[in-house]
């Protein structure tokens, strides 16, 4: 549109309902000033605070005449907000949306109160040990780049939230703007009413002229490591972690690595059979190649059953990555894994929502769904060879991070 | 209190000794299969607690006759197929879904899975550990929430059935053999108690190929676990689970003679989603915990066995039971605010019984759940275990019956469900904390726990916190225990 906001609309065949998404550009990544990690979430949850026609008790009453399911998340890279409703309330719902978006309005005393909301989230997520895994290797593995901390925020900067009012204002005024907004409309919709009803309630919001500067983070000089010492009693963790590059549908870097973490780490994979299934000696190992819109992490997870084998583990898990420079894939299992993700795309697209989820999550990266296609096609053409050159790009002493949890008293 | 039981489904699955079919047949190429088994961790012989469950985790992360379980991964893997399964109190239930293309491979594969177990000794080690892990380490160790609210299940049915996790318990998990598993499965899965959905874009002569095949089970109906009333409740009963934990997590409890079918249950729905839908803001007691006084993350009740709520918005189908129970999820809040939040929660369900609710909210809780119906059978899985969970309570289709209920709801109907079947005495309380000692001779003292905040509040806000500051709980000491959190499931 004109202002700068972009709009999807998905027509699907699943009748009566229609999800919506509103996908903003700015998540935790976006937070470089020091003493501000977790402020993105925070501001999610401010989103919910109310305008001076609509007060929370109003938006939530209109929310509840449509039946509506509504909720937000927020990443490193954006925040979402989704609903999903019945078709007859497209226009209350897109009109409430416009309305919270351009006119948000809340109290210092207001904001003070979700802060407190925001330090609970963090108290219930605090006894999940694979939180404290995943903080501690951000804040080993980056020192410049803002994904030096998780979404949630490091606790000192979430206990100083209440005092940040100003703040929270700053963020608003340059982020939640059409150019940092893109929307999508999935299931029970025609297109050309559905544009121009959004046409009506988000035309005349204004652009706005923040430029974010993302630190950069410098060339890795690892290796480097970390140890926790978890309170309680839990298994032992063990995270394998090397700096990966960004999301990409042109260069195959990302694509490869996604490959790789099937071909390495799946279900299917020897590793699995050998540590799982065989020797069972570990209940969970997956890796993860998050796509993210500056370079992050690809990480190898793996929970032990017994603290003395977590070495042992961690040289399996380097071996696996090693020998991936070393020699080229088997074609056939790289196939397989090609087609993997194929059908696993295929049966993620079970309802609207779920479409309309998926597709944010791209379009949170590049704008457009197209680049769901082009990563697809990627993958098409990528061989053993490119497989093993991205390995040997990656996978080096430099850009390691290995951090382990233990427990108190592990059983 | 009076319980019927949903045996007309089991008589005429018996008489007819044939798999019930239920299909939802489309034009989707993402075909849908829920194979529910009416058996589930209330048949757990007593000393072998955990058998249902491991049964069927033999059977869906196990290998079969002519498969092991690494072969079977590997078939799976290109097609992108798991089979997941989920054991409950009374219900079994193993599902997947597959595209079309890979429909006839992946069926063969479950079919042996289901059909012909392998019973491997490796698959047992494996999956046992996984179990005593889950337990131990998994909610016990990591997720106080849940922890709190599975411990006030076996609190509420002590001595009964349901009176264990379904996962099982630790001691019992560690004698387990493979003939216990075998007899389980032997005698509880049979064709009798079998009900088979399919939707999706499935071929003519599918839905009969797998009738067949299912047929071959044993005839036999399982027998029937007959449960009697969960043990009575004198006075309200605190149970702290002492912990190394940041923070202090709360959920309360009693038993109810609601469930769906009951002439009370839309009445009661009604009143639940207006005081606590889950993981909505709308809710009484989220507005008045949370987004008036930050005391916590989110504040919930439930008429209905709703596990795993913090990591999902709506509930799985197929955990049908008998008995259910009324219960408030108060997520963690700061320790130093603990006696407050609970007492806040008490005073809001007291409040909820002597006011009710005003027709306003009645109506306004009325169109939402009215249209929120449409959103929990969104996905054909979903509406296949609905329809299976309708026939397990010998109601219409789950969206049908509760918007006719609603249609003739009035709020009297409400309010008058709310006094006759909620309560703020007789019930269970956990509360999962650090230094329970200190915590059980505050709340026994019932001194006055008044709260400060970080912002000005409004005066009716005040005021309301010096009544609940001063809200008595009335505890008897013999009434409030602590248990080490290692004592759990063990």
């Amino acid at each position: 549109m004109s202002n700068g906001l972009r709009l999807i609309i998905i027509p699907t065949d699943y009748p009566n309902v229609v999800a919506l998404y509103i996908v903003v550009h700015a998540g935790s990544r976006n937070e470089v000033e020091p003493g501000k990690s977790g402020f993105a979430h925070l501001f999610e949850h401010m989103m919910f605070r109310g305008t001076r026609n609509f007060p929370p008790e109003k938006y939530e009453a209109v929310l509840k005449s449509a039946g509506a399911s509504s909720n937000a998340y927020t990443t490193d890279d954006y925040t979402a907000y989704h609903t999903t409703f019945s078709k007859e309330d497209l226009e209350t719902i897109l009109a409430l949306e416009a309305d919270r978006f351009q006119n948000l309005e809340y109290s210092p005393d207001v904001f003070r109160t979700e802060a407190l909301a925001v330090l609970g989230e963090y108290n219930k997520n605090s006894s999940d040990p694979a939180n404290k895994l995943e903080e501690v290797l951000r804040d080993t593995a980056f020192d410049r780049h803002t994904y030096k901390h998780t979404t949630m925020g490091f606790l000192k900067d979430i206990l100083d939230m209440p005092n940040q009012f100003d703040y929270s204002r700053l963020f608003f005024e340059r982020y939640y703007r059409p150019e940092f907004t893109t929307m999508i409309l999935a299931g029970d919709v025609d297109p050309a009413h559905a544009r121009s009803l959004v046409e009506k309630h988000w035309g005349n919001w204004k652009r706005g002229s923040f430029r974010p500067e993302i630190p950069s983070e410098p060339p890795a000089n690892g290796p480097r490591s970390n140890r926790i010492n978890w309170s309680s009693p839990t298994l032992p963790w063990i995270v394998v972690s090397f700096r990966g590059p960004a999301y990409s549908d042109e260069e195959p870097d990302h694509a490869a690595l996604d490959l790789i973490a099937y071909l390495g780490f799946s279900e299917s994979s020897e590793l699995y059979r050998k540590l799982v299934i065989r020797e069972q000696r570990v209940d969970i190992l997956e890796a993860e190649n998050l796509r993210r819109v500056d370079p992050y992490l690809f990480n190898v997870w793996s929970r032990v059953k017994k603290e003395a084998d977590v070495a042992a583990v961690q040289k399996e898990i380097l071996a696996t990555l090693e020998a991936f420079r070393e020699k080229p894939v088997d074609e056939q299992r790289l196939e397989r894994v090609k087609k993997h993700l194929r059908y696993r795309f295929a049966l993620s697209l079970e309802d609207s929502e779920a479409v309309v989820a998926t597709v944010a999550r791209f379009v949170a990266l590049r704008r457009t769904p197209e680049t769901i296609n082009r990563l697809f096609e990627l993958y098409e053409k990528i061989t053993p060879a490119t497989i093993q050159a991205v390995a040997r790009k990656y996978f080096t002493e430099q850009g390691r991070t290995i951090v382990t949890l233990t427990g108190g008293r592990s059983q | 209190m009076r319980f019927c039981v949903p045996m007309t489904l089991l008589l005429t699955a018996a008489l007819e000794a044939q798999p019930q079919l239920l299909t939802l047949a489309g034009r989707s190429p993402l075909i849908s299969i829920r194979v529910v088994f009416l058996t589930g961790t209330a048949s757990d012989p007593v000393g072998k607690e955990g058998v249902a469950s491991l049964t069927a985790a033999m059977l869906a992360q196990g290998g079969s006759r002519h498969m092991s379980y690494q072969e079977i991964l590997d078939a799976l893997f290109p097609m992108a197929v798991s089979v997941n399964f989920q054991v409950d109190k009374e219900m079994t239930v193993f599902h997947a879904n597959t595209h079309l293309d890979n429909l006839d491979e992946f069926y063969k594969i479950f079919r042996g899975m289901l059909l012909e177990p392998g019973w491997r000794q490796e698959d047992l080690n494996r999956l046992r550990d996984d179990a005593i892990n889950f337990l131990r380490v998994s909610l016990r160790g990591n997720n106080d929430e849940e922890l709190g609210k599975e411990v006030l299940y076996n609190l509420i049915y002590s001595g009964h059935p349901y009176g264990h996790h379904n996962a099982g318990v630790v001691s019992a998990l560690q004698k387990l053999r493979l003939e216990d598993l075998q007899e389980f499965y032997r005698r509880n899965y049979t064709r009798s108690n079998l009900i088979i959905g399919l939707a999706g874009g499935y071929p003519a002569d599918f839905a009969e190929r797998v009738r067949k095949d299912f047929a071959q089970l044993p005839a036999d109906p399982p027998p029937a676990v007959k449960l009697p009333e969960p043990p009575p409740i004198r006075g309200r009963h605190v149970t702290l689970i002492e912990k190394d934990t940041r923070a202090v997590a709360c959920s309360i409890g009693f038993p109810i003679a609601v469930r769906r079918g009951h002439p009370d249950y839309p009445a009661l729905l009604v009143a639940q989603s207006w005081f606590g839908q889950h993981r909505m803001s709308g809710g009484r007691l989220f507005q008045r915990m949370r987004e008036l006084r930050g005391l916590n993350y989110g504040d919930y009740a439930y008429i209905e066995y709703f596990p795993r709520g913090m990591f999902q918005f709506e509930p799985d189908p197929n955990l049908a039971r008998r008995q259910q129970i009324f219960q408030i999820w108060i997520r963690p809040v700061e320790p130093d605010t603990a006696h407050f939040a609970l007492r806040l929660a008490m005073y809001e369900l007291d409040r909820l019984i002597r006011l009710g609710l005003t027709r306003e909210e009645f109506e306004r809780t009325r169109q939402f759940l009215s249209k929120y119906v449409n959103l929990l059978t969104r996905t054909k899985t979903a509406e296949l275990g609905y329809a299976i969970d309708s026939r397990f309570y010998g109601i219409p289709d789950y969206n049908t019956y509760i918007k006719q209920a609603l249609a003739r709801l009035t709020v009297d109907d409400v309010n008058r469900a709310i006094r006759k079947h909620l309560r703020t005495t007789d019930l269970h309380i956990v509360l999962v904390a650090k230094n329970c000692e200190a915590l059980r001779s505050r709340l026994l003292a019932d001194e006055p726990s008044p709260i400060t905040y970080n912002a000005p509040k409004p005066a009716e806000i005040l005021e309301e916190d010096k009544i609940v500051a001063a809200w008595k709980l009335n505890l008897k000491p013999e009434n409030v225990r602590i248990i080490p959190v290692e004592k759990i499931f063990e």
